[in-house]
């Protein structure tokens, strides 16, 4: 499904909706249903993403790659939208600042603060995964050469070193690469260098990645935080704002949650514990589904230190590692099978940057549309909270 | 070689040919004797063939050519794998021999790809011997290039670069107590308008720019483009990060920017106005022609590398002034949020010229928008401030009936803002505004119209409107009607001083302080009312109290108000002048009548106060200090 399909059908909802609200202003019954919709749409979205075909490695649709984590906030900022329509339209503002909303609203709005700062550290990541992809793209424009020799492997080789440490980088020490001291020493007078150039050898052609978020930011602790005062309504909150507040949330969580978990991000550790979401609810059966999934790559990937789940970066790592010990084991000339097989993995390399190039700065401004999307309904619940108060009697 | 070429003729034609030259050695073995004709084309065969043997020759000789011009270039470029030193620390001649064998290798490459793959054994194992060795230069040339943007970095003396600033308007949030005196004049600021381009400074030595362009060259040449990008942008990117931590400028989440107490946030504030403008029009502006020096060659390279570089401070910046648009709009806010408004603004045609390539359109739309919610909490603020003025409350009455701080507040607060007018009158020009005293076309002077005239204007007036409402309000929680006048006057009075003493006057207009020199009137006469009509009224002859009663009576009531009223303060010395002056005027001469009539009466035993001494005593009224009669004046009388 065409990521605009989402919105499409969601406007045309809302325009029947408005006349609805109008002609059934009050009406207890219309609140119910909304509440319906909204839970049957969550629900529908995320069961849209979870059902996409998961075996057709080239359809770049699979599980976690570009395309599908852009699906991904495009149902964040679906469900955003209604939410919202359903919080803010035809209501009466005085509602809002009552209790329980009130304290509950108040929450929500911390959750959207560390749902921006994620953001920018998710911005940051496509950043360093963009510098992966120049890194690839050079050992494709080695390897492609033919035929092969040694200067163009060496090169690939060089280039393989510090794609390697930078999709292996592990968060949790920052730059530290099980890689790493393999693309260090490639700088040659490593050891033998005198004063005058000490750090020479520190230097490969990875980019350190500069420090988007600050210092001692945490995307596991935002995740864990995000989700402390998180708790089911219940009685008679179940039936009011409350839900679609919890409901909201929960997406909100776990979609910040996939990201972090696929895009290189500052400090993850902890990642794996999962925030715990009600089986009971149809509307976050697939959100379950896909959480479990992702939590299981994700235990893999702490074992054996990876930037990130994101699908591209797997399957480069997957050839980097394959064309590394081809570069190792190089010996003019090479078996024409041997160069077949090398062949077809960079032909792939190549179509990973390829899917990079037409997918990450999309992905990028996407992010940058919810940050700016959650920013102004912050705006616009922190306003229903004044003007519902001021527009309360002063006792 | 164009020889070479023709060398590799088709396998097909080259089977002809041989076919042809068996037959005719077949021919020739069968006949002794040749006809002339034969003997001819023999000949023309037989010079073609020697010539085509030059030609084999030549390409031999080129090859040997070629493979010792490899070897040269490679004896140059392996010598300095085993030198621990650094090639352009090793002085010019080294460098530019080094480019030179780089240049060789290539064009060895050139002349080799030239040839034909079919073509097996020796130029093809030049080639990757060639390749090999190019690749053992590029490596080393990238890590030249590293060390030369490490050692020649240059940081400039921030001190150096002297924009104008603006000094810091202090106030307290809580309207406690501002004094005149750390209201710095703001007068100084920066209304010069746009400087001109002229704060690029050389980021890196200049002497070193061709170093780096002939290194940028010969990569690229090379085909080793990506390779220059990626170690360039990775160097320029930290040393940017470098900078930004010269500037202090500490990265913050929003979550922490937004739990900042005030006073932090503040500074924080004040140093992301002062890091924005430096890294954007010096920093950057300098790093955009620095790309240039270096890349401007090589088509879109340069624009490239300068986006790769920037961005995520940019990015990192423009999400401070996001987090602060965030909210809320406190009053205080105000001159942080008119100071960053104003940056960005100001900084306006800077970033068009660093970002104006229609791939960096979207770091435009950031910060247009920037711009504008920036603009919207300062009207959000500036709005906040009317409201608060109008809500706040006290349940007591101020004491002494002096000015009160929020007075105080409000007109400082004003008068700052009039430094910030031109913004202000941009940002506030579509909110409405309730005018109590619109100003008309009466006023003398151009300026004085156009100012008063300004929303600017009109919200001024709506403020000290507000103030006078929420004055009056507080004025009526004094038990004394007649120190409600007192705090008034002292009030508006201290309102009129900063309209008139200041550039307020041009917002307010003449009319504004004719009016409220008028209410000063006013009151000064409801207070005189309000306290002495009654105490004078005591002297006059009723026809039923007698005389020594009356003089009682007025004493009394006279020791009374001065006991009361000696407290009270007129911190302004004309006004508290002006005010006992007129008080004298209706009190005395009423009292010299009184002795003049009754001096026959005998009255003098009942007289209390001379009307020299009454007068000398009005002149303790309102001095804030507590003085009863008898302590004060009874020392310098008879008694």
């Amino acid at each position: 499904m065409p990521a605009t399909e989402h919105q499409q059908s969601f406007l045309g909802r809302i325009s029947i909706r408005r006349n609805q609200v109008t002609a059934m202003d009050g009406n207890h019954e219309q609140e119910l249903e909304d509440l319906e919709l909204f839970q049957r749409h969550t629900g529908d979205r995320f069961a849209d993403l979870l059902s996409l075909p998961d075996d057709s490695p080239f359809s770049g649709e699979t599980f976690l790659s570009i395309s599908w984590l852009r699906k991904l906030v495009d149902v964040l900022l679906c469900c955003e939208a209604e939410f919202k329509a359903l919080l803010i339209m035809g209501r009466d503002p005085s509602q809002i600042p009552k209790p329980p909303l009130d304290r509950l609203l108040i929450d929500f709005m911390e959750r959207t603060v560390k749902v921006l700062d994620i953001c920018n550290a998710v911005s940051g990541g496509v950043d360093s995964i963009r510098q992966c992809q120049k890194l690839a793209e050079i050992v494709v424009s080695a390897l492609e050469q033919k035929p092969i020799g040694d200067g163009q492997v060496r090169r690939a080789r060089k280039a393989l070193g510090a794609l390697m440490s930078a999709l292996t980088t592990d968060d949790k020490e920052n730059n530290h690469s099980r890689y790493a001291e393999r693309t260090w020493s490639f700088g040659r007078r490593g050891s033998n260098s005198g004063g005058n150039h000490k750090d020479r050898a520190t230097h490969g052609s990875f980019r350190s990645s500069s420090m988007v978020v600050a210092k001692n930011w945490s995307a596991a602790k935002q995740i864990q935080s995000m989700c402390s005062n998180l708790t089911v309504p219940r009685g008679g909150e179940s039936t009011g704002l409350a839900q679609p507040v919890y409901i909201m949330s929960t997406v909100m969580v776990f979609v910040m949650w996939a990201l972090v978990a696929a895009i290189p991000c500052q400090e993850r550790s902890g990642l794996s514990t999962h925030f715990q979401i009600p089986k009971q609810f149809g509307w976050a059966h697939s959100i379950i589904g896909m959480q479990e999934k992702i939590g299981e790559e994700w235990k893999k990937k702490e074992k054996k230190g990876s930037a990130g789940l994101l699908e591209e970066m797997q399957k480069m790592e997957k050839l980097g590692q394959s064309l590394i010990e081809f570069a190792d084991g190089f010996q003019f000339p090479a078996e024409a099978e041997k160069l077949e097989e090398v062949a077809a993995q960079v032909a792939e390399l190549a179509e990973i940057c390829q899917r990079m190039e037409e997918g990450l700065i999309p992905l990028q401004q996407q992010i940058r549309e919810l940050f700016h999307r959650i920013v102004r309904s912050r705006t616009e619940i922190l306003d229903l909270l004044d003007n519902g108060k001021a527009s309360q009697p002063i006792i | 070689m164009p020889g070479c070429q023709s060398m590799t003729t088709t396998y097909e034609g080259e089977q002809h040919v041989i076919a042809a030259a068996q037959h005719i050695l077949k021919v020739l073995g069968e006949n002794k004797s040749l006809t002339d004709d034969f003997r001819r084309v023999l000949t023309e065969l037989d010079s073609h063939l020697s010539a085509m043997t030059i030609i084999t020759e030549s390409k031999r000789r080129g090859f040997a050519e070629v493979e010792e011009q490899l070897k040269c270039a490679e004896r140059k470029v392996t010598r300095w794998e085993s030198n621990p030193s650094l090639i352009w620390d090793s002085g010019p001649t080294e460098a530019s021999e080094y480019i030179q064998a780089v240049n060789e290798i290539h064009t060895v490459m050139e002349t080799l790809g030239g040839l034909s793959m079919n073509d097996h054994g020796r130029p093809k194992e030049l080639a990757f011997r060639a390749q090999c060795v190019q690749q053992i230069a590029m490596s080393r040339l990238e890590e030249e290039l590293y060390h030369i943007l490490v050692q020649h970095k240059q940081s400039f003396e921030l001190k150096n670069i002297s924009f104008p600033s603006r000094v810091d308007f202090v106030y307290d949030e809580s309207f406690v107590s501002v004094e005149d005196e750390i209201i710095n004049d703001t007068s100084q600021r920066d209304n010069s308008g746009r400087e001109s381009n002229e704060y690029t400074v050389d980021l890196i030595d200049p002497l070193l720019i061709p170093d780096i362009k002939s290194i940028a060259s010969v990569m690229f040449a090379s085909g080793y483009d990506r390779e220059f990008c990626e170690a360039f942008i990775g160097n320029r990117k930290d040393a940017l990060d470098e900078h930004l931590s010269n500037l202090e400028i500490q990265k913050l989440s929003i979550d922490d920017v937004l739990k900042l107490e005030w006073d932090a946030l503040s500074c924080e504030i004040k140093k992301w106005v002062w890091a924005v403008k430096i890294i954007i029009r010096v920093y950057l502006a300098s790093e955009k022609r620095f790309c240039n020096q270096i890349l401007g060659d090589f088509g879109s390279h340069d624009s490239y590398c300068f986006v790769e570089i920037s961005r995520a401070s940019i990015f990192y910046l423009l999400n401070f002034g996001e987090a602060i648009a965030m909210g809320p709009y406190n009053p205080e806010k105000l001159f942080r949020f008119l100071d960053m408004y104003e940056v960005l603004a100001d900084l306006h045609l800077d970033m068009e010229g660093l970002f104006s390539e229609v791939a960096n359109a979207f770091v435009m739309s950031e910060f247009h928008d920037l711009l504008r919610r920036l603009g919207d909490s300062a009207s959000a603020a500036f709005l906040n401030f009317r409201n608060a003025i109008a809500l706040d409350s006290s349940m007591h009455p101020f004491p002494r009936g002096e000015i009160h701080h929020l007075t105080r507040y409000v007109m400082n607060y004003i008068k700052t803002l009039t430094a910030y007018c031109d913004t202000l009158n941009v940002l506030l020009k579509d909110q409405d505004v309730d005018d109590p005293n619109p100003v008309f076309e009466t006023d003398n002077g151009q300026d004085i119209c156009t100012s008063a005239f300004s929303p600017l204007g009109c919200h001024l007036r709506s403020i000290t409107s507000a103030l006078e409402a929420n004055l009056i309000r507080r004025s009526k929680l004094y038990k004394d009607g007649s120190l409600e006048h007192i705090f008034l006057m002292n009030n508006i009075h201290y309102m009129v001083q900063k309209v008139k003493g200041s550039e307020l006057r041009l917002f307010f207009g003449d009319e504004w302080i004719r009016k409220h020199n008028g209410k000063l009137q006013q009151h000064a006469t409801s207070y005189e009312r309000a306290t002495w009509s009654f105490v004078v009224s005591l002297l006059r002859d009723d026809g039923r109290t007698s005389l020594k009663e009356r003089c009682r009576r007025f004493s009394n009531a006279f020791d009374d108000v001065y006991k009361i009223q000696t407290r009270w303060r007129i911190p302004d010395l004309h006004l508290r002048e002006d005010l006992q002056i007129s008080t004298s005027q209706k009190v005395i001469p009423a009292y010299r009548a009184f002795l003049g009539i009754n001096s026959r009466n005998g009255s003098d035993k009942y007289i209390k106060y001379t009307s020299d001494d009454m007068e000398k005593m009005l002149l303790d009224l309102f001095a804030g200090s507590s003085m009863s009669p008898r302590n004060s004046r009874s020392n310098s009388h008879k008694w």
